[in-house]
């Protein structure tokens, strides 16, 4: 599963997590400080992303400063129910991540509205449609951090 | 919600839609919305600064750069020292997501970490570790077990 990185490429993808340059040409800049040229520094980005590696480029916003509220939900459910019941839940775009993990509850999924009765007319659906009737939620107060350090 | 004004919004727009990987990123921002670069870097760094865009950047998946014993975890954390441990587990370099949330009825672990290390031990001894350092000793371990469903929120 892991892919075989090199220096070079470690070292973009620090300079992509924590250091993106907001000038005119970041790839050049990259580049500049790693002593590579701005087309290799897009080709390597092309190649971690053909791999896995790199899943998402572009801008991460704050959900809270636009209006929208996070929060976690779990729910308990049977083995044999997973994959129907991931598909029920993964079919709203307010529903971000979604994780099977082990212990009870099983699935951990996030859900991001810009409104009380949005949030609210998402999980009642849910329940409905799963017949699963114990959704635990978990609203975000605070964040301190959201990021994969590299 | 903070009002944004018509143009920030239409930069904040095409920069969630039309970000690509190329020499001039900002500039096609830039074309698509008939302003300049300038203008369009301008509006990103304002952004970064007010808190509306946490940063430009990657997002990656964890098991592909060697993290393979992924787990959520969470703590039962006395209110008054969340926000300083909060805080603290934010900077250990394993830690990707740290969140105080509000609990249901009957739920006691408020502080929601989730970790990514390279083997189940290691992942073991964060969490020891942890609980040790800041004495916590009642808290919860849910392993990763598969990916359902990963995606970006569309806001615009």
């Amino acid at each position: 599963m892991e892919c075989l990185l090199d220096e070079k490429d470690h070292e973009i993808l620090q300079m992509l997590q924590n250091d993106f340059p907001l000038v005119s040409e970041p790839y050049k800049v990259i580049g500049d400080k790693l002593w590579i040229d701005e087309h290799s520094v897009i080709s390597r980005i092309v190649r971690l992303f053909q791999n896995g590696v790199i899943r998402y480029i572009g801008p991460f916003f704050d959900s809270k400063k636009l209006g929208y509220s996070g929060c976690l939900v779990a729910l308990d459910v049977t083995e044999e129910r997973i994959d129907e019941v991931a598909e029920i839940i993964n079919k709203y775009d307010e529903v971000t991540h979604n994780y099977l993990r082990d212990g009870s509850p099983n699935m951990w999924f996030t859900l991001i509205t810009n409104s009380e009765e949005q949030k609210q007319k998402i999980l009642s659906e849910i329940k409905e449609k799963t017949g699963i009737k114990e959704i635990l939620l978990f609203s975000s107060k605070k964040y301190f951090k959201v990021k994969v350090d590299i | 919600m903070k009002s944004i004004d018509e143009k920030t919004k239409n930069i904040l727009r095409e920069l969630q839609n039309n970000f690509k990987l190329e020499t001039k990123p900002f500039k096609r921002i830039a074309n698509e919305i008939d302003c300049s670069e300038d203008d369009v870097i301008t509006t990103i760094t304002h952004c970064i600064d007010n808190g509306i865009i946490r940063r430009i950047g990657i997002a990656v998946k964890p098991q592909k750069v060697g993290f393979s014993a992924n787990a959520l975890t969470a703590w039962k954390v006395p209110p008054e020292k969340i926000h300083e441990i909060g805080s603290e587990l934010a900077e250990i370099k394993e830690v990707s997501h740290c969140y105080d949330r509000e609990c249901p009825d009957g739920w006691d672990y408020n502080l929601f970490v989730m970790i990514h290390s390279k083997t189940k031990e290691d992942l073991d001894n964060i969490i020891k570790n942890i609980s040790q350092k800041y004495d916590l000793k009642e808290y919860k371990v849910y392993n990763t077990v598969r990916e359902l469903k990963k995606s970006s929120m569309k806001y615009f």
